[in-house]
């Protein structure tokens, strides 16, 4: 951060304050940008009016050797282009956006029910398209809230499909007894019916352009991330990493989503997939014991891996400890645990 | 909640594509080439012939438009370079009147933004040298490869990283005799490739009103053979043609998967696929089959290779290269051998003789006819769902399997184009002149002088 300057303060729509000490030879736009403050921006030549701000405080005027797209008008109201302004005292501006721009951010909006398939004894996919007027950005590995209908509760679940399948989006629920969500979706849902969604959350993301190999390991419905991050590494352009998926469940009974999983297979040569149930007969593709043993130290032979640990916190504390002791950096193991919260 | 007023339902309009609950049943096989089905404006990070090499002088520029994105290509100095043909400031076509006031820069006409031709960068600005903008964005350029009079663009998505760029003969169909052992050939010479030392490649290309899909899958689609039946070069050189020809055997086509080339090749003329002489039913027959051997495979993003055609030491490319998810440009490509000045004159004369008038004209204007035919059915969607596909179709959705696992990108759906909104008045006015949806940008010839359709008093 520069020590000399005036000093300029920026108001965001939400409330929040950043300063900045800004030199006199720099604009209030470069000035601040270099000091990573969150403007929005584009031409930086007074044109196009995107570094628009209003001036509370203080006296900064724009530079008289440039045109710009401001009308005088709108100069006289305390407007000003941050491109072509430089302050000559301390200065307030404020923002009419909030100071996460940058940032995706949650949305409550509507959604219709498309489908609703049980896939397991206690699994079921439940298919929504954003209403008309509706739209939420999300990284996969996100998750958003449902508000369970006829209640005031929400519940959180993670976006199974990539966001590129927007406005369509999948969620995975697990049943439970006597949940709310679970009573719901097992008694009364319907297509057609209407949900309120807020989202997206979380900071379990998908990191970009990690040429490393993955490993995911998801128990139960914790795949649900993984098969958005598995949708999005699939249609990034570019060579694709190695991927060993590790999923289990309980009892066979339990198992779901193995067709999806090979069909991913398919369309990503470069992912491997185990499938464990904890008990149970094996087969040619289901083993027999947790999804966390199921990757061993040959799975480790590159020390950049990353991993991406999504299910019970029991499960996700065994992982993490098993694959720090097989190698893995913890600063490339990322986890989201899900917490029943479905007791009435 | 972010939406104004009644909680609706959006429109149904970009509910296509996906798998109809009516065929449940093939759900889960349809589901296997979701991607294929997706891709609609075709598959990027691929190599596509975009030229002839002849079609390019020295210091021409040309602007064509492939998966949706419009390219730019120049000759400079004999190197070729490609570059996105959409200025960052706002959008104007650059090829639509080059302007190049240096070798390696090409500036944009309207308001005089130049490019660095080999890096994108925006190098400067005409009018406003001193602009911050300059040096701190660009243009996508694209790989080029020019070989046997053929030029090849790496078309791909901007974000595509450099260093995993494959070369074109990853995008080409396998070469021979490096083959011959895995693919036995007893009938014809081993087959020439582009990538041979002398290979001369002459052909013409095309604009065709139809998804590049329908286009492609009708080439090795061994159940069309019926709409060739009255083809003049079948009858000048007296071939028979079989009714059609089905599988027979398990392993009638073989899926190539190694390193290199992706695709499938087809064992025509041997015991795996039957050629059919007869329908009762309809009291045809077919006496003293005579019939040309040849050899069907196509690789990804959509090449073609008839081995063995029209005559012995030719092959046949294809490519139904996609323009937009309505039109795509038709190549077809001969190649031989032609290690003398001589051979190279005989070729080139048997090539206007008879290749082109009887072969590449006559024979696959057929084509054309066919994949125009089918286009209806498949353009919103629903064709895929409602196909009611025989045992021949294991050639195209062996085929749509493959693509799905091996393409390297779905091209996203053309925006701020030629062809993203289907009735412009720009493609009004251009058909009300008489002038086809096409490949080409077209230049302004005169910009001092108004196009003579926009009329005005005399």
């Amino acid at each position: 951060m520069s020590d000399s300057g005036l000093r300029a303060t920026f108001v965001f729509a939400d409330s929040i304050a950043r300063e900045a000490l800004l030199p006199p030879d720099l604009s209030v736009l470069d000035g601040a940008i270099a000091q990573n403050v969150p403007i929005l921006y584009q031409c930086k030549s007074g044109s196009c009016g995107t570094c628009v701000a209003q001036l509370i405080d203080g006296d900064a005027p724009m530079r008289e050797d440039r045109a710009t797209s401001l009308l005088p008008s709108e100069k006289a109201q305390g407007r000003r282009l941050l491109c072509s302004t430089h302050i000559q005292s301390s200065c307030t501006f404020a923002l009419d956006y909030a100071s996460d721009i940058g940032t995706v951010q949650a949305q409550k909006v509507h959604a219709f029910i498309d489908k609703i398939e049980f896939l397991a004894t206690d699994v079921v996919r439940l298919e929504v398209e954003l209403a008309e007027g509706c739209w939420l950005d999300f990284k996969p590995g996100q998750f958003i809230q449902v508000t369970v209908p006829g209640t005031d509760k929400v519940r959180r679940y993670s976006m199974a499909s990539p966001p590129g399948d927007l406005p369509r989006i999948e969620l995975l629920i697990r049943l439970l007894p006597n949940g709310l969500m679970s009573t719901y979706v097992s008694e009364r849902a319907a297509v057609d019916d209407v949900l309120e969604i807020e989202g997206p959350f979380g900071s379990f993301l998908l990191r970009e352009k990690v040429r490393a190999p993955h490993i995911m390991i998801a128990g139960g419905t914790g795949l649900a991330p993984m098969m958005s991050m598995l949708d999005v590494l699939r249609t990034t352009p570019g060579s694709k990493p190695q991927v060993l998926l590790s999923f289990g469940c309980a009892t066979r009974e339990g198992l779901f989503f193995h067709d999806e999983i090979e069909r991913r297979q398919f369309w990503l040569p470069s992912l491997q997939a185990r499938i464990s149930i904890d008990r149970g007969e094996p087969s040619a593709t289901v083993r027999i014991g947790n999804p966390v043993q199921a990757i061993t130290a040959d799975d480790v032979g590159n020390p950049d891996t990353v991993a991406y640990l999504c299910g019970p916190p029991a499960m996700i504390a065994a992982a993490h400890d098993h694959l720090c002791r097989l190698g893995v950096a913890p600063k490339n193991i990322f986890t989201e645990q899900f917490v029943a919260s479905e007791a009435m | 909640m972010n939406e104004a007023g009644k909680i609706q339902r959006r429109s149904q309009a970009d509910r296509v594509n996906r798998i109809s609950d009516k065929r449940a049943n093939d759900a889960r096989t349809q589901s296997l080439y979701q991607p294929y089905k997706d891709a609609e404006w075709g598959f990027v990070n691929h190599w596509y012939p975009a030229l002839f090499s002849e079609e390019l002088a020295e210091g021409a520029i040309a602007g064509i438009q492939i998966c949706g994105i419009p390219i730019l290509l120049r000759r400079v100095e004999g190197k070729i370079f490609a570059l996105r043909d959409q200025c960052a400031h706002r959008g104007v076509r650059l090829s639509a009147k080059p302007t190049c006031l240096t070798k390696d820069t090409i500036s944009c006409w309207y308001h005089g933004f130049t490019y660095d031709v080999a890096s994108g960068r925006l190098a400067t600005i005409i009018g406003n040298p001193d602009d911050p903008l300059i040096g701190t964005t660009g243009i996508t350029t694209y790989p080029v490869e020019e070989v046997a009079g053929l030029i090849f663009v790496f078309v791909r998505a901007d974000e595509f990283p450099d260093q995993d760029i494959p070369p074109l003969s990853a995008d080409l169909p396998i070469r021979f005799p490096e083959n011959s052992e895995k693919f036995p050939h007893p009938l014809w010479p081993p087959t020439p490739s582009l990538l041979d030392e002398g290979a001369v490649a002459l052909g013409i290309h095309r604009t065709g009103e139809s998804n590049w899909r329908i286009a492609c899958e009708n080439g090795f689609d061994n159940a069309h053979i019926l709409v060739h039946k009255d083809s003049p070069v079948i009858h000048a050189k007296d071939w028979i043609l079989p009714l059609g020809i089905r599988p027979t055997a398990a392993d009638c086509i073989t899926p190539i998967e190694d390193d290199g080339p992706k695709g499938m090749m087809q064992w025509l003329f041997t015991d795996k696929w039957e050629p059919i002489l007869e329908n009762k039913r309809l009291g045809l027959k077919v006496e003293g089959l005579n019939s040309r051997f040849y050899r069907t495979s196509v690789f990804l993003p959509g090449v073609l290779m008839v081995e063995n055609w029209p005559e012995e030491h030719v092959v046949q490319y294809e490519w139904y290269v996609p323009i937009t998810d309505d039109t795509y440009e038709y190549w077809e490509v001969l190649v031989r051998i032609c290690k003398t000045d001589a051979a190279r004159k005989s070729y080139h004369d048997r090539f206007e003789t008879f290749y082109r008038p009887m072969c590449l004209n006559g024979f696959n204007d057929c084509d054309l006819y066919a994949r125009e035919a089918m286009q209806d059915f498949y353009a919103d969607g629903y064709g895929w769902d409602n196909e009611q596909l025989v045992d021949t179709d294991v050639s195209p959705i062996t085929w749509r399997k493959l693509a799905s696992r091996y393409n390297r990108g779905i091209a996203k759906p053309g925006r701020g184009v030629d062809g993203s909104v289907k009735a412009s008045s720009i493609r009004i006015r251009r058909l009300a002149e008489g002038k086809k949806l096409g490949y080409f940008v077209e230049k302004i010839d005169d910009i001092n002088t108004a196009r003579p359709s926009s009329g005005g008093k005399k």
